[in-house]
C-alpha cells in the first residue's frame, strides 16, 4: 500500500521527476563518454601530441575533475529530490508508517532512480560518443584512430562508480529522512534568520576578496616571472578570492541597494533583493566554486578552439612552399594542372656519387622563400615570418655556404637531410654547371593560395609521386603535407579533449546550480503565495522570479569569464594568440548555459507560481 | 446609492470538472457587508467559510452568481486586473501571519505600497503612520523571526492596512496567538472599525473572536443558516448569545 501511495505521489511530480532524472541520465553519458576516452589507450596514444603515457595521466586528472563534479552534482540532485519528497514522507510517518519501511521506500526510490538514469545514460552515452566522434571529425577536419564507441571497461567504470554514489546517496537519503522529526518534515520551510554580520568585517572580506582575486590574475599574467610557481599560487588565490568576493563583496552590493530607498522601494524589487541577500549567504561556496568551475570548462573549450587556430598556423610554417614535384607523370601534371597556384618556380640539378650541384642563376632569378625565426624574448610562442631570400645572397664560396646557399641544399634536397646518406651541395654558375656530366634533372617548387583548400588534391599529387618514384619517399614523407597529416591527428586529440572537458563540465556545473535553486523553491511556495494574496500581478511574481535566478547565475558566469581571460595568459607557452577568436567559444558557452538557465527558470516558476484558479 | 462594500447574491461554487465527483462547497449564499461594519463568518472546519474568503478575494472564481466589492462585479475581474483589485481593495490578516521572513517588519508593511507603485519617498511617512496607530514603531527594524505572535500580527494588520483597502478581511487571525494577545489584537481591530471606519470581514470558528463583531453570519455546509446582531448589548451578553446559538446552530 505504501509503494503504492509513494508510487502515486511520484506521478503528480512528473515534471520535477523527468528534470531530475534527464539530468542524471545526461551525468552518466558524460561521465561514460569521458571514460571510454580516458581509458581507450589506443586511441589516446594515436591522437594527442603528448605521449600515451602523458595523456593518460592528463587524461586520469580530466576524469577525477570529472568524479568530482559529478559528485557535487548528485549530491545537488539528491538534495532537491530530498525537499521533493519529505513532505510526503512525513506525512506517512504522521500517518502511522514505520520509520524501517520508509526508510526501506526511500533507500528503493533513490537507489532505483539512480541505477535506471545510469543504465539508460550509458547506451546514451554510447550513441553520443559515436555521433559526437563522427560530428567533431567531420566538422574539424580531425582523423580520429582507433575510436570505439563501446568500450567495456568504461561500461564498467561508469557503473561501478555511479553504483557506489547512489548507494551512499540511497543511505544518505534515507538516513536522514528517517532522523528528522516528524513535525520538522512536514513544515520544512526555513525560516532565514537575520544575518549577523559585522559591517567591518563584512567590509575587510570584501577588499580581501578583491585583492586575493587581484593577486591571482597578477601571478597568472606575470607567469613569465614566477615560472611554474604561478600556478599554485593563482589557484590558491583565486579560490579563496572567489569565495571572499562571494561571502562579502556581493552581499555588500546587495545590501548598498537596499539600503537605496529609492531604489528598493520600487515594485518587488526589496522581496527580490532579500531573497537574494538570504540566497547567496547559503550559495557562497556553491557559487565559488561554480565560478571556477565555469573558469575551467570555458577555459577547455576556448584552449580546445585555440588548439584549432593554432593548427592551420603551424601547418604555414611548416614548409615555406606546398608541394615540391620530383617527377612528372600525365597523371601528376593533371593534378597539378588543378591547383591554384600562386607562384611556382623550377630548378635544375646534377647528381654525381654523394655530391648534387644547383645552378647559381636559377637561384638568383627566382629566390627562394623561407621561414625567419625571430629570437624569442619570452617564453610566448611565436610564429615564423615569411621571408625571400635576395639575389645577391648566393654567392659562390670556397668556405662553409652561407645561410641562403645552406638554405638551397635543404629545401631542394633530395635525401632526407636527418639521414647518413645527404648529399653534400654544391653552387655553380650555369657554365660550370652545363660542364658537368650527368643527366640534368629538375625540381618544380609550388606555393598554393590556400593550402586547407587544396589539401586534398595535393594528396593525389604526393601519391602519384610516390608511386611513380618511389626513389624520392625520404623527402616525401617530409614534405608540408606528410607533417600537416601528423599534426592534424597530433593536435585533433587535444582538441577533442578541451571541447568534451569543456561542455560535460558545463553541463555538470549548470546542473548543480539548477538543482541547489530547485531544492530550495519549495520552500518559497508560501512567499509567492502570500505575495499573490497582497496583489502581486503574476507578470510580476515571474519577472522576480527571473531576475533572483538570473543574479545566481550571472554571478559566478562574471566571475568565470574574468578568471578565463586572465587565465588563458597562462596558455600563451602553448598556443600562438589565447585570445584569437574567444568570441566563439564563449558564445556557444553562454548560449548553453542561458540555456539551463531558462530551464530553471520555467521549472521553477512551476513550482511556486500561484495558480489564478484554485482547483481541489 | 448604496452604501454597501460587500454585495454577494447567488453565489454558487463547485469543485470537480467534467466526469469528476462533483462537490458543491457553496449553495446560493446572499449577504451584504456596509460601509464600516465588523461582520463575523462563523461556520465549522468544512463549512465553506474558507471557499468564500477565497472567492472574495478573487483568489478563487465562482461558479454562478454575483459578487461585487465596492460596487466592482469581481466575475468580470481577469488576470492582472485580479491582483490589481486585491492589492488596492483588499486587506489581510491570517491565522499564521504570513510575514516575509526575509524582511523586515517595515519592509512587510511597505510592500503593498511598493507593489502599487507608490513612490519611495511617500512610503516611509506611511509605514510610521500605521506602525503608530498599531503600536509597532520600536520594533519596524527587526525581522519576523525576532518578533512575538502577537507582534507577528500587528505587522501582519499594518501591513493589510497601510494602503487603506477597502475592506479587511481576517481568516482566523487570533487562532495562532494566545490569549492576551488575541485580545489584543481584537480590541485593536474594534478599535479600527470604531474610529477608523475600516469595514472588516472576520472568519472565525472561535466564539470570543466573533463576540468582537457586530454582526454575525453562521455558515452550515454552504448555506447561510442563521444571523445574529449585537445591537446596543455589551460583549459578554453577545458572547453569550453567539454561545447559544452555536449550540442549537450546530445540532
Amino acid at each position: 500500500m505504501l509503494r503504492k501511495l509513494a508510487f502515486s505521489s511520484i506521478k503528480s511530480r512528473l515534471k520535477d521527476y523527468v528534470v531530475l532524472f534527464s539530468g542524471l541520465v545526461v551525468a552518466a553519458a558524460t561521465f561514460y563518454m569521458f571514460m571510454a576516452l580516458a581509458t581507450n589507450q589506443d586511441f589516446l596514444g594515436k591522437n594527442s601530441m603528448l605521449s600515451a603515457n602523458n595523456t593518460m595521466f592528463i587524461f586520469i586528472f580530466g576524469a577525477i575533475l570529472l568524479a568530482i563534479i559529478t559528485f557535487f552534482y548528485l549530491i545537488y540532485a539528491n538534495s532537491f529530490l530530498l525537499t521533493m519528497r519529505q513532505r510526503e514522507y512525513g506525512m506517512f510517518m504522521m500517518l502511522g508508517a514505520k520509520t524501517g519501511k520508509i526508510g526501506q521506500l526511500i533507500f528503493m526510490e533513490t537507489f532505483l532512480l539512480g541505477m535506471g538514469a545510469t543504465l539508460i545514460g550509458e547506451v546514451i552515452g554510447i550513441g553520443l560518443t559515436q555521433v559526437v566522434a563522427r560530428l567533431l571529425v567531420q566538422q574539424m577536419g580531425l582523423t580520429l584512430q582507433h575510436f570505439n564507441s563501446f568500450y567495456w571497461p568504461a561500461f564498467l567504470i561508469t557503473l561501478a562508480f555511479f553504483l557506489v554514489l547512489f548507494i551512499f546517496a540511497a543511505i544518505w537519503n534515507s538516513h536522514k529522512l528517517m532522523k528528522t522529526p516528524v513535525l520538522k518534515l512536514l513544515h520544512s520551510a526555513e525560516q532565514p534568520a537575520r544575518t549577523q554580520v559585522k559591517p567591518i568585517w563584512l567590509a575587510v572580506q570584501a577588499l580581501l576578496g578583491v585583492a586575493l582575486l587581484a593577486a591571482g590574475y597578477w601571478a597568472m599574467i606575470n607567469i613569465a616571472l614566477l615560472q611554474l610557481l604561478a600556478i599554485p599560487f593563482a589557484l590558491v588565490t583565486i579560490v579563496l578570492g572567489s569565495f571572499f568576493t562571494f561571502n562579502a563583496t556581493f552581499i555588500w552590493l546587495l545590501r548598498l541597494m537596499k539600503k537605496h530607498r529609492s531604489f528598493s522601494l520600487r515594485g518587488i524589487r526589496n522581496f527580490t533583493l532579500s531573497q537574494l541577500n538570504f540566497r547567496i549567504h547559503d550559495y557562497t561556496r556553491m557559487l565559488a566554486m561554480i565560478s571556477i568551475l565555469f573558469a575551467l570548462a570555458l577555459g577547455a573549450i576556448t584552449v580546445g578552439l585555440g588548439f584549432r587556430n593554432d593548427l592551420s598556423m603551424l601547418i604555414d610554417s611548416f614548409d615555406a612552399y606546398d608541394v615540391k614535384l620530383y617527377t612528372h607523370s600525365a597523371k601528376i601534371d593533371a593534378e597539378v594542372a588543378k591547383l591554384d597556384i600562386k607562384e611556382q618556380a623550377t630548378y635544375s640539378y646534377k647528381v654525381k656519387g654523394k655530391q648534387i650541384y644547383y645552378r647559381q642563376d636559377q637561384l638568383q632569378d627566382q629566390p627562394l622563400y623561407y621561414f625567419h625565426y625571430q629570437r624569442s624574448g619570452g617564453i610566448s610562442m611565436q610564429m615564423p615570418q615569411r621571408r625571400r631570400f635576395a639575389a645577391k645572397d648566393y654567392q659562390i664560396s670556397r668556405e662553409t655556404p652561407n645561410g641562403a646557399v645552406q638554405n638551397a641544399y635543404n629545401q631542394l634536397g633530395i635525401k632526407s637531410i636527418y639521414d647518413g646518406n645527404a648529399l653534400t651541395g654544391h653552387l655553380v654558375t650555369a657554365a660550370e654547371f652545363a660542364r658537368l656530366p650527368g643527366k640534368t634533372s629538375r625540381l618544380t617548387l609550388i606555393r598554393v593560395r590556400d593550402f586547407a583548400a587544396a589539401r586534398q588534391k595535393i594528396a593525389k599529387i604526393e601519391q602519384a609521386q610516390l608511386t611513380a618514384a618511389p626513389e624520392f619517399s625520404e623527402v616525401l614523407e617530409n614534405s608540408k603535407y606528410a607533417n600537416a597529416q601528423m599534426g592534424t591527428a597530433m593536435y585533433s586529440g587535444m582538441i577533442f579533449m578541451g571541447l568534451f572537458l569543456g561542455l560535460s563540465f558545463l553541463a555538470m556545473l549548470a546542473s548543480c546550480l539548477m538543482f541547489k535553486i530547485l531544492s530550495g523553491a519549495y520552500s518559497d511556495v508560501k512567499r509567492y503565495d502570500m505575495l499573490n494574496k497582497m496583489g502581486a500581478r503574476t507578470s510580476v511574481l515571474k519577472a522576480s522570479v527571473a531576475k533572483e535566478i538570473g543574479v545566481l547565475y550571472a554571478l559566478p558566469g562574471l566571475l568565470g569569464i574574468i578568471h578565463v581571460l586572465f587565465g588563458l595568459q597562462l596558455f600563451k607557452l602553448l598556443l600562438l594568440n589565447p585570445y584569437h577568436g574567444i568570441w566563439l567559444p564563449f558564445l556557444i558557452f553562454l548560449l548553453l548555459y542561458g540555456l539551463y538557465y531558462w530551464l530553471t527558470v520555467t521549472l521553477y516558476r512551476g513550482i511556486v507560481i500561484p495558480k489564478v484558479e484554485i482547483d481541489k | 446609492m448604496t452604501n454597501e462594500v460587500v454585495t454577494v447574491q447567488h453565489l454558487v461554487k463547485t469543485y470537480g470538472k467534467g466526469n469528476e465527483k462533483k462537490f458543491t462547497a457553496l449553495k446560493d449564499i446572499d449577504f451584504t457587508v456596509e460601509n464600516g461594519e465588523f461582520v463575523g463568518i462563523m461556520g465549522a472546519s468544512g463549512s465553506g467559510k474558507t471557499t468564500l474568503l477565497n472567492i472574495l478575494s478573487t483568489l478563487d472564481k465562482p461558479t454562478s452568481g454575483e459578487v461585487r466589492i465596492n460596487q466592482q462585479d469581481l466575475t468580470q475581474l481577469k488576470g492582472n486586473q485580479m491582483a490589481d483589485f486585491r492589492g488596492h481593495e483588499i486587506g489581510f490578516i491570517f491565522q499564521d501571519f504570513n510575514l516575509l521572513e526575509n524582511l523586515t517588519a517595515a519592509e512587510n508593511i511597505a510592500l503593498p505600497l511598493s507593489l502599487q507603485g507608490v513612490a519611495p519617498k511617500q512610503i516611509q511617512p506611511l509605514v510610521m503612520k500605521i506602525a503608530k496607530r498599531l503600536s509597532i514603531e520600536s520594533v519596524l527594524d527587526h525581522y519576523p523571526t525576532e518578533l512575538s505572535g502577537g507582534q507577528k500580527q500587528r505587522v501582519a494588520a499594518a501591513r493589510a492596512l497601510v494602503h487603506q483597502p477597502t475592506i479587511l478581511f481576517g481568516d482566523e487571525p487570533t487562532g495562532a496567538l494566545d490569549s492576551n494577545s488575541a485580545r489584543e489584537l481584537l480590541e485593536t481591530m474594534s478599535s479600527l472599525n470604531r474610529n477608523d471606519q475600516v469595514s472588516i470581514l472576520l472568519v472565525t470558528h472561535d466564539p470570543f473572536s466573533a463576540s468582537y463583531c457586530q454582526r454575525i453570519l453562521f455558515i452550515k455546509d454552504g448555506e447561510i443558516g442563521s444571523e445574529l446582531r449585537r445591537g446596543e448589548r455589551d460583549r459578554a451578553a453577545f458572547y453569550q448569545e453567539i454561545l447559544d446559538n452555536l449550540g442549537t446552530f450546530t445540532e
